[in-house]
């Protein structure tokens, strides 16, 4: 469902999610949201112990997803991955590993800050399947049927238009192709009397 | 999901990690088909299925 939103409010919810998002980039994701994140969140979400030990821990440090999308499917040698909202990276430098140099992964995020960090953490590491580009869920700048697996870890939530996000996943998902994502869903009601606001978009 | 062509999409599980007491995060599986015909096969076979059937019994309910 496309939320009914005026301008203004669409570039107050695009201002906030930036500005949140690029200091995390800049500092790193500890103490900026409630649940566990950076090393400690991708243990309790059970990422494989051998692939982080692979990552330098202060870029671990910037992982704030909400759950671990490769416990949904394996991902293989030599496949396509799509990271939807990557971030600094992290779950497309794990996505790396699995599909090893034959393989193909593009890390996508739409906070300029983010594609910076990403690739400064992709040049500290030998991983030349792995590219990072800015581009937003809503309008993926991939031609069809381009991946094998789209992931994507607490983004999605944050799209205004999540049905066009998730045309544009199955659009550029070749056919037999897998999405596995972790999101935020909600799961009781909001709080009587909140006044809706665009930071009360994203948590 | 369903409704932009994924099939075998569904909710797997909670993991547990939540960013407001109304919140949570979910872990979502989906596959694109093959043939997006099958898709629609489905929605048809499921229309057909839809419909009441009437079974005509014999007196006694046999």
């Amino acid at each position: 469902m496309k939320p009914e939103l005026t301008d203004d409010q669409r570039r107050a919810i695009l201002e906030a999610i930036r500005g949140k998002y690029s200091q995390v980039a800049a500092g790193g994701a500890q103490g900026c949201f409630r649940y566990p994140t950076g090393k400690e969140g991708l243990e309790l979400q059970k990422y494989p112990p051998d692939r982080l030990a692979q990552i330098p821990e202060d870029i671990l440090a910037s992982f704030c997803g909400v759950g671990n999308p490769f416990s949904l499917g394996l991902v293989q040698a030599g496949e396509s991955v799509l990271d939807i909202g990557c971030g600094a990276g992290v779950d497309s430098l794990v996505a790396a590993q699995l599909v090893g140099p034959a393989g193909r992964v593009v890390g996508l995020d739409p906070t300029p800050e983010m594609v910076v960090r990403a690739r400064a953490n992709l040049e500290r590491l030998n991983l030349p399947q792995v590219a990072f580009q800015a581009g937003g869920a809503d309008s993926l700048p991939f031609p069809d049927e381009d991946f094998q697996v789209v992931i994507s870890n607490g983004v999605l939530n944050l799209v205004i238009d999540k049905e066009q996000a998730l045309r544009e996943a199955y659009r550029v998902l070749k056919p037999g192709g897998r999405f596995q994502v972790a999101d935020m869903v909600l799961v009781d009601a909001p709080p009587p009397g909140e006044a809706p606001s665009p930071e009360s978009w994203f948590q | 999901m369903l409704k932009v062509g994924f099939h075998r999409a569904s909710l797997q599980s909670y993991t547990g990690f939540k960013t407001a007491p109304q919140t949570e995060g979910a872990l979502f599986y989906g596959e694109k088909p093959f043939d997006p015909g099958v898709v629609k096969d489905l929605e048809a076979q499921a229309e057909k299925l839809a419909e009441p059937k009437t079974v005509e019994c014999a007196p006694g309910g046999a």
